[in-house]
Parts: C-alpha cells; structure tokens; sequence
C-alpha cells in the first residue's frame, strides 16, 4: 500500500505539467455544476421562505367573470365554515394609461391592479426610496407604478396619468410586490390602485378582461379541506381555487426540474472532460510502457500498478473538483456585483456555494475522472515485463474483463447522469444521445478523415504532413474533433435557430401583414373606431373589426366523442377542456381552407360551428356531431358543419378554433378585436395609441414591434446563455487540444529534429504545423456546423413548426472562427517544438 | 540454484514460426559467475528473460531452488522477481519520473520493507552515487545511471543478479567501473550473477561460460543436458571457480 502511495505521489510530481489541462476541463464542468446548482438553490431559498407572499394569500380564489351572488354565499359559508381569519379582493385587468399632460403623446399597455386596503396579507409592497406602502398612498386617486412606466410615457412621481377615464396622481415607484411570479409573461408594467376608485374608470364594462380575486388568510391545517370543497362546489363554474402550498409545490416542482436539467449541462461538460481524460490515459500510459516493465520487473503486480495510477487520476480529479470549487465560488460572488441595484426578485438571494452543491460537484469531478481512466489504465496487465529485453508489441488476447470493466463502467454513467438528472429515463436518454452524438460526430471525424487522406499525395511537403499526422499512431485527432466539434455544434447551432426565429417573427411584422391589434372595443364604440380607424389623418393601414365572445364547451354528441358538463369535458375532452375565443362571419379568410363538410355564406337561426382541423382531430370531433357551448351563460347547441385547415402563421385575420355561423349570436353581447397595419414610425405610432385611448380610454393596443422587441430581448438572453455553455465547452475544447499537443509533443520534437536534420528549415515546419491544427480546426468546425444543421432542421420543423433556412454566413463563420481558433492554439502551444535545436533533441533519443 | 529442463522459445515471425532458443538443460548452482556470450540474435537476451520469469518458454520449464516457476502466475512471478531476482539492462531502464534515490527504493517498496531510505542510501553509497541522490536519470551520465540501476538490482539483496550487456551502452571506463561493482557483489555476497555479453574480455572473468549461436549451444563449462555435441569442453567445474580470483 505504502509503495502505491509512494508512486502515485511521484508520478503525479512528475506528469502533473501535461495532465493538467485534462483536469480543468473537470474543473470546469463542476464548476459549472456548483454554481447552477448553488444560485438555484439560493434563488429558492428566497421563495421558499416567502412561499405565501407568492400569492399573497394562504388560498386565492379568482374568476374572470363577475363574482355572481350565489357564488359569493357559497364562498362566504365555505369561509366561515372553515374559520376565515381575514379576507381581501382585488380586480386585475390589462389597461392602457397615458399621461394627463396633453403635450405627451404616448400611451401604453399596463396591468392594472386595484387593491383593497388589507391587501397584502402576506409579504409587503415595497417601494423605491426609503418610502413604505401604506394604503393611505393609494387614497384620492393615487397610484403606484413600475419604474418602466416612468420612463415609457415620459412621467415622474407627482405627475398625473390617465387610466380609462379617470385621472391618478403617482405616489410611488413599486420595487416588488407579493403575488407576481418571476418571469411571468406580461403586457406591460404594474400599476396599483385603489379597488374603490376602480369603477371610475370605466374599465369594468361588459367584455373587460378584469379578473377577480379574493385573497384569504386561515389557518394553515384548514386550507387544504377548504380548497378541495371550493373546487368541488365551483366545478362547472370559471372559478379557480389554489393554496399556498399548490402553489409553493409547482414553484418547487419547477425549481428541482431547472436545478436538475441546469446541472445536465455541467455533466456534459465533465464528460468531455472525462472522454478527455480517457483519451489523455491512453496515450500516457502508451509513454509509460517502459516504465510499467521496469516496475513488473522489479516485482510490481499489476493490481499495484493500476491502483498507482488510479490513485494518481483520483487525486487529479479531485485537485480539478475542488478548482472548480473555488471557481464556482469566484462566479458566486461576482453575482451580486453584475446584478447592481436590480430590482429583480433575484437580487434579494444571498448567494454563497452550498455544501451539499459542492459534494456533489466533488464527487461528480472525481467519478467521472474514474471512470474515463478505468479502461485504459486495464491496459497495463497486458504489458510483459519481457519487453525490456526485446522489443514486441503489446498483444492483446479477447478481454473478457475488460469488457466486463466496460459494461460496469457504462452503467455507473448512466446511474450518475441519473442522479444529476433526478430522473431514470432522463438519466439514460441523456446517455444514449450523448454516446449517439459522440458516435455520429466520431463517424463524420472519420469520414472528413478518410475524404481529405488525398491530400497525403498534396505535391505540398507541409501539408502532405500534416494530412498524415491526424492519423498518426496516438493522435488525439477523434477526442479533439469530438470535444471542439461539440463545441462548434451548440454555439453555430442556437445562434442559427435564433438568427431562423428572428427571421420568422421579422417576416410576420413585414410590409402590409398587420402590425397592431386593438382589443376590448365595446359594441356601442365599433361605429366610432371604425370612422376613427377610416380618418387618413390617423395613418392607420387595412383593419377589420372581428366580433368576438367568450365561450366554453360544455358538451359534445358526436360519432365519436360524447361528452357531458363542463367537468367531464375538462376532465376528458383533451384540448377543448379551456375557454375559447369565438367569432362569427359568412366567409373564409385567407389563411383557412375546409377540408370536410362545407362553409356557409349566409346567416341561418340555427346555429352551425366550423372546427379547426388540429382541435377536431385531437377531441376527435367530426362533421355531423353536436357541441354545446356556454356563451356567457347561455347554452348553444351548434352542429358541426366542416372542419377547417388553418395557417397559423398568417392567423392575424382568422386564428380561430371555432367560427360561428351568423344569425345565433348576433345579437349576443360582444366585443369587437382589430388587427391593422398601424402607422409607420415610433413618434405617429405612439401618437396614434394616444389619440385613440384618449377617445376610447377603454381600448387596448397590442403594438407588435414592441412585442417583437421583447421576444427579440428574450431570444437574446436565452441566446447569450447557450453561447456561454457552448463557449465553456468550446473552452474546454481548447484545453483538450493544449493538453493533447503538450501529451504529444515529444513525438512532435523529435520529428521536427529529423526534419531539420534533413534540411526543413522552421518555416517548413511551422507551416506544416499551421495546416495541420487548420486542417483539424475546419474538420471540427465543419462537424459543429453539419451538427447544427441537423439540429435547426429538426427543431424548426419538428418543433417551432417554422420553415427551415440555411443561415450560411453563421455557418461559414462557424467553420472559419473554428479553424483560426484551433490553428492558434495549437502553434502557439508547439512553440518550442519550432524552438528546440535538431542535435541535443536526437542525442536525446 | 536455477535450473532449466528442456527449455526452448519458439516465436510466430509474421506467419512463420521461429526458434530463437532451442531444447537446453543448465543447472546454474548458487554463488556461481556464469557468462552468456554469442552474437547479437543468437538467444542470449531471451535465455535471460526465461531465467527470470519475464518470459514464459514454450517447452521445458525452469526451476528456482526447486519451484517451477513456468506454473506460476504473472503476480506470483512478479513477487518471486521482487525477493530474489535483480536486474541490470544495457539501457539501464530507469523510471525517469523518480529520482535516483526513489528508483532504488522502489523494489523495497514493492516488497513492503519498512526501512527503505536507510538501505536505499547505503546501496548508492555503495555505487559511489550519494551526493546524486536526488537527480533525475536525465541529469545522470550513462555510467551514473546504470550505477543506479546496479543499486538498485541489489536493494532486495536478491539471490540471483541477471544483468543484460550492462556495459553494453558505456564508455570504457564506465564499463570497467560497473563490472568491478559486479564482480565485489558477487564476491562479497555470495551473489549468483548471470551476465549476458559478447565481450569476450568480460566473459573471461566469469566462474562459468555458456556460448550461444543461432540459438543453439555450442560451447559451455556448465553441467549441461543433453551434452553439446562436438563441443570443446575443457575446464571442469572446479577449475571454473578458481579463474576470477586469478583474473583479480
């Protein structure tokens, strides 16, 4: 024992310089790990401890109808019965708001929240400034905004704005308020009002998409008991019942699945290095062949020989974990400082490495260092000691343990990747697509290999060389393809699928499609919006005002499908369970096509429904069944008379699931949405949104460049973040690459030596060199780039439905950034290879 | 004692069988100085390597104090090596990562001896190595460097010292150093030592000489079975034993 500790102390001494770039690739990956690990757990911890401040209440009940008088008494009795403790309601509903000074031309969409004077119960409104909430702000008109308002419509605190038809004075700048969920998608910014100076708006009226909430405080043993009776009494009503605690574990839930899938790229990253490390263990172990002998020689079993370098790529890996440690603790602590004064909820975490992220990371490093290292280093049994006195190759006979080795070797991956994955199936789907992405990246290296081994009979000297020393005997050509063409892959990859969604969304925005789409107007004002929309004054392009009405199936007779009350059809009637947006009209637009029954073109007194295509064949709906809808209360019984084909991605005019012959709801209450080609320019844009709030206050716009500015915004954070895991990899790449070109670089001297000696001068082998990581470099890069084709093909069409497109510039520049990056490295890291003189180097030998 | 029965070594030459050593039967007793001679490819190297277990033959087996060590197993033959086998190359074959204290003390290691460092030092004192115990191989001269691997032959006080062409690779005056150190181990010891050469000056010192040529014997002092045919035996046993300390 003594003597394999002794030997794994020197050997590390002595080849620590040319293993330790395989040994950051794993300080890396676990750096990777313990900081996504630690920041989710710390971001957690701060909803964990606020778990009812989440939605401000211990159970929220909310509609988005009006609350009726019997569904309050239930709710009352329900209350009481369960020991109610305090109770607040607020109404939310997206609004636009302007300044009230006129000379300010802007308007923009809000979420508008009126709140009741107990609200929160749990949690606080805090404000910026040293202010503190107190409902007393809200009282007279006042309100409170987000800071994003302030700088969009040009106010500050103390000035007015108008919201609906009432004037408010802002009193505060909200920095966070209780029952807002990170990373909820929005309209627009906050603003709180009070609930009692709501109906001075004037944005109740019929078809306003308010929702209502009641907010109750209990006991905590009382809150399950009671949200299971409420869901039971209001099963076939709009009305929805959820706890703090549903909702801690769906946040929960979420958090584990970000941790868990977070720290899957971190394990990628530790399996190259691993892949790395199995590679570099071969070629070290081919180097120590002599040594091994003499150590057989001298008496050493072969047990102790590979216990000595187990030890040794232990202790490496493990020096790698803790680095990665340290690193992930250095990322840590720079997270406050790149956060600033954000108000975001993430700011609030302490952010700090947690012990049970570093175990983990620590083990991670180490196993995977241990379990790359294995196969190889099973070589050693194989070396004769005889081969000191003779030289022979080492033969090996069918190995059995080996490949016993290598199955067990194969299932601890799996058992690991399902550990970091929380999951089993994740666990082995990961594997199976990591070793079938190593294996077709493996193939095409070959293939790009085989294709180019031509160019060996190049009537150039350099680069006939440097084609034959990608195959050289212990070339580190298919691990360095494998680790930098990865690389290449996610980086060329995600920056093609966004460049491929940017055009798709830019497309839509384009020329004369609409660009803007005005909601919420009210029957009585069609007839003024539409003369407003007519004046030429206003710059507005082509619109159509669209009826719409609000409608859930409450049953279906059909041929296949029957279906009766809305809870069996939320229950089974797969994805006509939710509320719909319905329309009526007497044509087909030009984005639809019937592909069974037939249209109509005139109203009828019965009522007759036309079915989009995707929605009949997942609720296996036909023409000829019968569907009944609860249209504001009132039951329609409509026969299906076709089923539509609907484009979606021209869906700006007719996107609708269900389309209403006329005649039935006409006379229903309704609102009217506008899609329209808006005004050309920010400044006639803003003005046109102004004018026309100022004349329908209760009318909201859905400006889509500013949409498209969000979706841009977003798409480039989620961009920026898979480039920066690419670039890790890509990193760890490069460092494959150094530690490959230092771990052969003996090879490399002394082959340089004999080509001096025979009369190549440094340029020669400079260039030689040169094209050679070139050469590698443009394979890996052409690797990433087909990779990433592969990959935007199948999601573009498979998964965000959009046609496919060849972004070549991304590609070209992929491919050539790759090669550059690789050909420097690798010269720059050969330096002494070019400096070292031909004699002292071959006396050496 | 070593002692070979029968043993011959035939390798594949691509798809050809070769015999580089043919059926052979020596007993080499305890304490003796035997010199292998014979041109380069004439199956010195490989009777050595047979001798020490690096190399199991394909007829016949080999005999140390009685064990058949061709039934032993590669960690078994390891182990027996470790206590009573030492080795000295022509190529030296130092670890490079060790430095020269640590490659004499490696064998010891292997072999569990607690006190390593005291022995491991007194063996390069022995070689005349102390001050340069703690360089590298690459920072010792070729003499330097196969002082050390002689010490470090000697660090389990091995039986049996087998040393392949060990001044093969040094200039003269290194060669004659380590074979002096060779001949005072053998002397001073009791040592068994098998010396592999084709210098037919150093083969003169030996106790015993076996001659070899394309894998055959054709000349030995040593009992030999079957006996070479036609072979110039001249000295007995006896006379063998009295001509190294004639030669000093």
């Amino acid at each position: 024992m003594m003597f394999v500790l002794r030997m794994a102390v020197r050997e590390t001494r002595a080849s620590l310089r040319r293993l330790f770039f395989f040994f950051i690739c794993i300080a890396v990956g676990v750096a990777a790990i313990v900081a996504l690990r630690s920041v989710i757990q710390s971001v957690r911890g701060v909803f964990g401890s606020e778990a009812k401040s989440l939605i401000a209440a211990d159970v929220l009940i909310s509609t988005n109808r009006e609350w009726t008088p019997d569904a309050r008494a239930t709710i009352d009795r329900r209350l009481a019965d369960a020991g109610m403790a305090e109770r607040t309601e607020t109404i939310e509903t997206p609004t636009m708001v302007r300044p009230a000074d006129r000379a300010k031309v802007v308007a923009k969409m809000t979420e508008l929240r009126a709140v009741q004077p107990r609200f929160p119960l749990y949690g606080s409104i805090e404000l910026q400034g040293s202010q503190t909430y107190s409902p007393a702000l809200l009282a007279g008109h006042g309100v409170l905004v987000r800071p994003e308002l302030l700088t969009a419509i040009d106010v500050a605190v103390g000035d007015q704005i108008v919201i609906g038809q009432a004037a408010f004075t802002i009193r505060g700048v909200i920095v966070r308020e209780p029952g807002r969920g990170m990373g909820e998608f929005s309209l627009g910014p906050r603003v709180i009002i009070a609930y009692g100076d709501l109906p001075s708006t004037g944005l109740l009226g019929f078809g306003s998409r308010a929702r209502r909430a009641m907010l109750v405080k209990m006991p905590e043993e009382r809150v399950e008991p009671l949200v299971k009776l409420l869901r039971e009494d209001f099963k076939d009503d709009f009305i929805n019942t959820r706890s703090f605690r549903s909702t801690e574990d769906q946040v929960g839930r979420d958090f584990d699945r970000a941790e868990n899938y977070l720290s899957l790229v971190g394990l990628i990253i530790v399996i190259l290095g691993g892949i790395a490390v199995s590679s570099v263990t071969r070629v070290f172990i081919l180097q120590k062949i002599r040594s091994i002998a003499v150590l057989k020689c001298l008496g050493a079993r072969s047990g102790q020989i590979i216990a000595v370098y187990i030890l040794q790529v232990m202790t490496l890996g493990l020096a790698g974990s803790l680095l990665g440690v340290a690193m992930a603790r250095g990322v840590l602590a720079s997270i406050p400082w790149m956060l600033g004064s954000s108000t975001s909820i993430l700011a609030q975490a302490h952010y700090g490495v947690s012990w049970s992220a570093s175990i983990q990371g620590i083990a991670i490093g180490v196993l995977v260092s241990l379990l790359f290292s294995v196969v190889p280093l099973l070589h050693v049994r194989f070396i004769k000691p005889s081969l000191l006195l003779r030289d022979e190759s080492v033969r090996r006979a069918r190995d059995w343990a080996g490949m016993a080795v290598i199955a067990v070797v194969s299932l601890a991956l799996v058992a690991l990747t399902a550990w970091q994955a929380a999951s089993f199936k994740v666990g082995i789907v990961v594997c199976l697509g990591f070793a079938g992405l190593a294996v077709v990246l493996h193939l095409a290296g070959r293939a790009l290999v085989a294709l180019i081994a031509p160019m060996a009979n190049s009537r150039s000297f350099p680069l006939r060389h440097a084609v034959l020393h990608l195959s050289r005997p212990g070339n580190q050509t298919r691990v360095i393809l494998l680790a930098v063409g990865l690389g290449a892959f996610f980086i060329v990859g995600v920056r093609s699928l966004q460049a491929s969604l940017l055009d798709e969304f830019s497309l839509q925005v384009a020329a004369n499609a609409p660009d803007m789409f005005l909601l919420d107007i009210q029957k009585g004002q069609a007839d003024g919006v539409r003369a407003f929309l007519g004046d030429p004054a206003h710059g507005a392009g082509d619109y159509q005002l669209i009826p719409v009405l609000r409608a859930r199936v409450v049953g279906v007779a059909g041929s296949e499908t029957n279906l009766e009350g809305a809870d069996e059809v939320r229950q089974k009637g797969a994805s006509i369970g939710r509320e719909f947006t319905i329309t009526y009209r007497d044509h087909l637009e030009q984005n639809e096509r019937v592909i069974q029954g037939a249209f109509w073109n005139s109203p009828a007194a019965d009522a007759e429904v036309s079915v989009e295509k995707m929605i009949a064949d997942r609720a296996r709906l036909h023409v000829g069944d019968t569907m009944r809808f609860d249209v504001l209360g009132r039951i329609i019984s409509a026969r299906v008379t076709s089923i539509r084909d609907v484009e979606w991605r021209e869906s700006r005019n007719g996107g609708f699931v269900f389309v209403f012959r006329p005649g039935v709801l006409d006379q229903a209450p309704q609102t009217f949405v506008t899609p329209l080609k808006g005004p050309e320019g920010l400044a006639a844009r803003a003005r046109f949104q102004h004018d026309l709030v100022e004349r329908f206050p209760n009318v909201s716009i859905i400006d889509f460049h500013e949409v498209l500015d969000t979706i841009r915004d977003v798409m480039s954070k989620v961009t920026l973040a898979i480039t920066v895991v690419g670039g890790l990899v890509l990193f760890s790449g490069g460092l494959i690459l150094i530690g490959a070109v230092a771990m052969t670089k003996f090879q490399r001297v002394y082959e340089a030596a004999v080509f001096k000696t025979l009369g190549a001068n440094t340029r020669t082998i400079a260039r030689m060199l040169l094209l050679e990581y070139g050469v590698l470099g443009s394979l890996a890069g052409l690797i990433g780039s087909l990779g990433a084709i592969g990959l935007t093909w199948g999601v573009s069409r498979y998964a965000l439905e959009i046609p496919w497109r060849l972004f070549a510039g991304e590609h070209i520049g992929g491919v050539l950034l790759t090669a550059l990056l690789v050909a420097v490295i690798g010269v720059v890291s050969s330096l002494d290879v070019l400096r070292n003189k031909p004699l002292a180097t071959l006396r050496a030998e | 004692m070593i002692e070979l029965r029968d043993v011959s070594k035939t390798v594949m030459s691509g798809s050809e069988p070769l015999t580089i050593l043919h059926p052979l039967s020596i007993q080499i007793p305890h304490g003796e100085f035997v010199a292998i001679v014979g041109p380069s490819g004439s199956g010195k190297s490989t009777l050595l390597g047979l001798i020490a277990g690096l190399d199991a033959p394909s007829s016949g087996s080999v005999l140390i104090d009685d064990v058949d060590i061709t039934k032993l197993g590669e960690d078994e033959l390891a182990k027996l090596r470790g206590e009573k086998v030492g080795f000295v190359f022509q190529f030296f074959h130092l670890i490079p990562s060790l430095t020269a204290y640590e490659n004499v003390a490696v064998p010891m290691e292997i072999a569990g001896v607690a006190d390593a460092r005291p022995r491991a030092e007194r063996l390069l004192e022995e070689v005349g190595l102390t001050g340069r115990a703690h360089h590298y191989p690459s920072q010792l001269s070729g003499g330097e460097q196969q002082r050390v691997a002689l010490a470090r032959a000697l660090a389990n006080n091995p039986k049996i010292v087998l040393a392949d062409e060990p001044t093969g690779n040094l200039d003269t005056a290194n060669g004659r150093h380590i074979m002096d150190l060779l001949r005072t181990i053998h002397a001073g010891r009791g040592t068994t030592l098998v010396l592999v050469t084709h210098d037919a000056e150093l083969a003169a010192m030996a106790d015993a000489r076996l001659v070899l040529r394309d894998g055959r014997v054709v000349e030995s002092t040593l009992p030999l079975h079957p006996p070479v045919a036609a072979t110039p035996t001249t000295a007995s046993m006896a006379d063998a034993r009295v001509r190294p300390h004639e030669a000093s």
